[in-house]
């Protein structure tokens, strides 16, 4: 196993403090572009990398696969935030979902899998596409997209489904054009 | 075992489910390998849906605090005959009421905070200023028993109304509002969880903040 990977699940803080290291600006990324207020988003990458870090046998598998669940738990932690604050900040809540994913010339987390990225949902259906970034980017619930966009919330969740799985195959077939 | 993920196993990584789907999803991929790893792929694609975010770095204050949150907790026992700690607490707490709070001790309004005062005298206890958060913040302080057991809020001039927000390590919870007395709000809870960190805020917008360290 991945000597980072052993010890992030044996639970040694130097497994806790080197995942942060490599990956903590694309944490606090996630987490800001959700949650509006530094301080709140810090909160958010504190409270899921440490809840995943506590929690014993949670994770078994390789680095990337380490780095994608805390990505994830850190997205779930700040749209738990964010959702439960905005039932008394809408504004915020509004503010959040506004947010532009990237401005022109601004920094990107990862500027070259961004152009690959870009390459692949340009390839998407634009229903897939829409749904799947109104998900992602407008961090919105698959009940509100299929309000917005006026379908079926199975359908929505068909939809969004696809656009992911044809993402994966996509950007898998760049990385192997890359290798 | 329940029939497969399906759908879900996309949706989850994106944190669209509600709350029983979500926990459904965390349940059925403990015992199921298929969807454990069609979830993985799923997540693997929302790191490269996050490469196109706009970069964000982290205050160097956050690391810190992983690396303090993760040290090994001490299991120090307390004895219980022990009176110097809390006589330590009393005088700490008169001291600290007396000096920084002299305000609305010389008013009067000691004698309304009995059961806070009594509270607090009896435990351990630690205190934080709260940080400003605004252009129009609020300077407030907060008593905390170091078990976590009690927390004691205190605002100078509220200028407001003043509710405070909690986060614990699994999410947030309202606190609800400060009872003002003019000069000073204040605000005493007996927490069920943890507290790591309090907001206040005034008409829905944040005015301070503290983080609690037991």
């Amino acid at each position: 196993m991945d000597e980072l990977v052993e010890a992030f699940a044996a639970r040694r803080p130097s497994g806790l403090e080197q995942a942060y290291a490599l990956w903590s600006r694309l944490f606090f990324s996630v987490a800001r572009h959700i949650i509006s207020d530094s301080a709140r988003a810090e909160d958010c990458v504190h409270d899921a990398l440490l809840r995943v870090w506590r929690a014993p046998n949670r994770f078994s598998g390789n680095r990337e696969m380490l780095k994608a669940y805390l990505v994830t738990c850190v997205r779930n932690e700040s749209l738990a935030m964010l959702r439960s604050e905005g039932r008394r900040d809408a504004r915020e809540l509004k503010a959040a979902r506004l947010a532009p994913v990237a401005a022109v010339d601004a920094p990107t987390v990862d500027p070259v899998e961004t152009q690959r990225l870009q390459d692949a949902l340009s390839r998407l259906p634009e229903e897939q596409r829409i749904a799947l970034t109104l998900a992602y980017y407008g961090n919105k619930t698959h009940v509100e997209i299929a309000q917005e966009l006026d379908a079926p919330l199975g359908t929505i969740k068909s939809r969004i489904s696809m656009a992911m799985r044809k993402l994966q195959t996509e950007l898998a077939s760049a990385q192997r054009g890359r290798t | 075992m329940t029939a497969h993920l399906g759908e879900d196993a996309e949706l989850y990584p994106l944190g669209i489910l509600d709350d029983d789907a979500a926990r459904n999803v965390e349940r059925h991929v403990a015992s199921c390998s298929e969807c454990a790893e069609r979830v993985a792929r799923a997540q693997a694609v929302t790191v490269s849906l996050a490469a196109a975010l706009p970069l964000a770095t982290p205050s160097p204050a956050l690391e810190q605090r992983l690396r303090e949150s993760a040290r090994p907790q001490r299991n120090a026992k307390r004895p219980r005959a022990n009176l110097f700690p809390l006589a330590l607490a009393a005088a700490f707490a008169l001291a600290f009421l007396g000096l920084g709070w002299q305000q609305f001790v010389l008013r009067g309004r000691l004698h309304s905070e009995d059961i806070a005062l009594v509270t607090m005298v009896q435990s351990h206890f630690n205190h934080v200023s709260m940080s400003p958060q605004s252009a129009n913040p609020v300077a407030a302080k907060i008593l905390y028993a170091r078990d976590g057991s009690w927390i004691y809020i205190i605002a100078d001039k509220p200028g407001g109304s003043l509710h405070a927000i909690a986060r614990t390590a699994t999410g947030s919870a309202d606190l609800g509002e400060l009872t003002s007395t003019g000069e000073t709000a204040t605000l005493l809870v007996h927490p069920r969880k943890r507290i790591v960190s309090i907001m206040l805020q005034r008409a829905g917008a944040n005015v301070a903040s503290a983080r609690l360290a037991y």
